[in-house]
């Protein structure tokens, strides 16, 4: 019988694609492999009346500890996560964003973005770029209030970081997500225009912009196509 | 018995796929979310851990006092956390996606815990059979993505009651910024998760209208113990507005109870609006300022301003939150999506709902933010675990890659007793959160926990009592003009307006006539 080297022995079974979830998935199938031998029997009578000695918290806080001490860092989401254990955390250097439309300068104007739009609206809409991406900028905000004609330019699809301010903001450009993502869903309850999943080149806090929020929604289907439409961000050129 | 229980894996690996099959759908139309606030994929994978440890327990609890299927009809008949999202789908995904990590990790084989998957998925379809009885599907994607939930009796109601509005108009502008108020609250209150908001039908309403029946839960002082305190001058907990719209075709109405239209939704199109409550002690829905078009849009102006300024005292309150209180509270919301099931039986228990049990808390120093990000995107989109895959041939729905979102369970149980069949019982748990101290906002009051479940234990609504549980609009086509189709009819119509006593035999342009009154 051919043998498999497939984790779990699953005959056509692959490693995960990522880096983490390999890493971790990996020893813990080890080490739960290994506690299983040593500690004999049969599985029916490990796998929960001794689940804590086939792998224990301090099991798995050794194989995070065992992964950092390769030098290895974990990308960050959430701002609490970097800010609490900064040492274990690194911020993703931004990607190089190259997407056919963005850059193009027509009647002296330079598209700086391009995004779905969540809903179609009667007409375009100008604003001011801010670039909003940390709760300390939000209590800025909730401070000092949000300037008129704000165009909040997030990094974040979710709905909470910006729940105390939202309704302040003229336009939405959100650069991941989709419409569907929580923010669309807000952006559309508010009447904010809002582009997710939008793609920035050459954009700047302050900067004067105009959304073309009068293009159309891309549907469920041309998603999973992936033949989604795509809004434009102007500025002058 | 060998036959029985075969049968008994049949219906359970078909169900397991079909939702396996529906997952992956609603998965691949969005990207994984992500936050800035909230940790939020690694809270996620913490709270499928949870479910899966607990949920058969605390189902099986449940289904001692109450069934499954009497719980989709009580479901039915009113807005409770037990909806599309959170009972139609996350019941039973939470759970054997739970089951699908540890799979992965080789913490489970795909045989173990077999009773209890039998037993999971076997509720999630009872409950949905009975709450989908109307549209008459188990999901909203068998029934091309609707959610038709309500009997005659019910619309007739709303549409008698309803109040018309124009944009510029008071009502109109009131209801539409309670309407993102409310769902942006919900986000807030629910640590990013979707499953405070809640929308089915789409309904037609005549005259190229369509109604669609929009829910917030969970908006005050109750079961989550984060809210102590918090918008405490509302008096309701759950919230519904039922939305007519001109103009628009609702084109989808997923199992994460999201919708889409043509052209899309534009509160310019909005042209009647209600406002209602219900939840485990109402008897259906209740009115709330539905005297006049006035008093509907002064207390929705009123809710608002309330909601408004607890989102920011919220905010401020989760901005200083560690991380690990932002992990378990999401899981929390989370693994606490069927626990109105404990609320109908009258035996919620904080402890049951709200704490991380000590099997899945072992697995939190895993759950860094790239972890959570990457794993949760390889288990619900790329499918890329070594459980997942399935042989060369297959071609799967949607994707036609050979591999599943979602594990059956093999055939091979049938053969021997070497699997163990269930996780056992509740463990340890705990939570680094404040402990719940406030009371539980309910409509008959804010009630302590001992009162609200003493009270929910008692209470049965008239629509699900024998013989009108039974009564359905199939029956109601052939003996609308007997009395009990009347009776049926004015319990539903009990605090209508425009139908209280009105009765069985209304058609819509009776209902257009009452109106013009």
């Amino acid at each position: 019988m051919p043998e498999t080297s497939a984790p779990l022995g699953v005959k056509w079974g692959t490693e995960e694609l990522t880096e983490v979830p390999r890493a971790f998935h990996t020893a813990v199938r080890e080490h739960v492999a290994r506690r299983a031998a040593e500690l004999g029997g049969d599985w029916k009578s490990l796998v929960f009346d001794r689940q804590f000695d086939l792998l224990s918290a301090d099991d798995v806080l050794a194989i995070e500890r065992e992964f950092l001490a390769t030098g290895r860092k974990f990308q960050f989401s959430a701002e609490i996560s970097i800010r609490e254990e900064p040492d274990k955390y690194v911020r993703a250097e931004a990607a190089v964003t190259e997407q056919e439309g963005l850059g193009e300068v027509a009647d002296g104007r330079v598209v700086v973005a391009l995004g779905d739009n969540v809903a179609r609206h009667q007409a375009n809409v100008s604003g001011t770029i801010a670039f909003v991406s940390s709760p300390e900028q939000v209590i800025d905000f909730l401070t000092e209030g949000v300037p008129e004609g704000t165009v909040a330019v997030i990094d974040d699809s979710g709905g909470t970081l910006t729940a105390p301010i939202l309704d302040g903001f003229r336009a939405v450009i959100c650069l991941g997500g989709t419409v569907r993502s929580h923010l669309g869903i807000l952006t559309r309850e508010y009447g904010i225009p809002c582009l997710m999943n939008a793609a920035i080149a050459g954009l700047h806090d302050g900067d004067e912009v105009e959304i073309e929020a009068t293009a159309a929604v891309p549907t469920a289907d041309e998603y999973s196509a992936g033949s989604a439409v795509r809004a434009r961000v102007w500025k002058k050129a | 018995m060998r036959d029985q229980r075969y049968r008994q894996l049949l219906e359970t690996n078909e169900f397991i796929r079909k939702q396996s099959d529906i997952t992956y759908w609603l998965c691949i139309t969005r990207t994984v979310q992500e936050s800035k606030l909230f940790p939020v994929n690694p809270y996620i994978l913490l709270s499928y851990l949870n479910a899966f440890y607990r949920w058969p327990t605390l189902l099986r609890r449940v289904e001692e006092r109450i069934s499954a299927e009497e719980c989709g009809d009580r479901a039915r008949e009113m807005s409770l956390k037990l909806d599309t999202v959170n009972s139609g789908w996350a019941l039973s995904n939470f759970y054997l996606l739970g089951r699908e990590l540890l799979l992965a990790m080789g913490v489970l084989r795909p045989e173990d815990a077999w009773e209890d998957v039998v037993y999971v998925t076997d509720f999630a379809r009872r409950f949905n059979l009975a709450f989908q009885r109307n549209n008459g599907h188990l999901t909203n994607k068998d029934s091309g993505d609707r959610g038709q939930l309500l009997p005659e009796r019910t619309l007739q109601v709303f549409e008698a009651d309803l109040y018309d509005v124009m944009p510029g108009d008071r009502l109109h502008t009131a209801s539409t910024q309670l309407m993102a108020q409310l769902s942006q609250y919900a986000f807030l209150a629910h640590c990013e998760c979707r499953i405070g908001i809640h929308n089915s039908g789409p309904y037609n309403f005549g005259d190229g209208k369509q109604m669609i029946v929009r829910d917030w839960f969970d908006l005050t002082e109750g079961d989550y113990p984060w809210l102590d305190g918090i918008a405490t001058a509302l008096e309701h907990n759950n919230l519904t507005i039922p939305v007519v719209l001109k103009d628009t075709n609702f084109t989808l109405m997923d199992d994460w109870a999201s919708f889409e239209s043509e052209p899309s939704y534009s509160a310019e199109n909005v042209a009647a609006v209600g406002l209602y409550t219900s939840d485990a002690l109402t008897d259906g829905y209740q009115p709330v300022g539905m005297g006049s078009p006035e008093q509907l849009a002064g207390t929705m102006e009123q809710i608002r301003e309330i909601l408004s300024e607890a989102t920011v005292d919220l905010w401020k309150r989760i901005a200083d939150w560690s991380r690990l209180q932002m992990i378990e509270a999401g899981a929390l919301v989370y693994a606490s999506v069927p626990k109105d099931f404990a609320h109908l039986a009258g035996i919620y228990d904080p402890d049951d709902w709200f704490t991380i049990d000590d099997r899945a808390r072992r697995f939190i120093p895993l759950l860094n933010d790239e972890y959570g990000n990457m794993a949760l995107g390889e288990m619900v989109g790329l499918l890329s675990y070594p459980s997942q895959r399935a042989n060369e041939y297959v071609m799967a729905r949607t994707s036609n890659d050979a591999k599943h979102m979602i594990s059956g369970l093999p055939y091979s149980i049938l053969l021997d007793d070497s699997a163990a069949p269930t996780v056992g019982g509740m463990g340890p748990g705990s939570s680094s959160l404040p402990a719940k101290s406030g009371r539980y906002t309910t409509s008959q009051g804010r009630l302590t926990l001992d009162e609200y479940n003493k009270l929910a234990a008692d209470f049965r609504p008239s629509a699900v009592e024998q013989p009108y549980r039974f009564l359905d609009d199939e029956w109601v086509k052939y003996h609308w003009q007997e009395s009990r189709a009347d009776e049926l009819y004015r319990r539903t119509q009990a605090g209508s307006r425009n139908l209280a006593g009105r009765g069985a035999g209304l058609r819509r342009a009776d209902i257009a006539a009452l109106r013009q009154k």
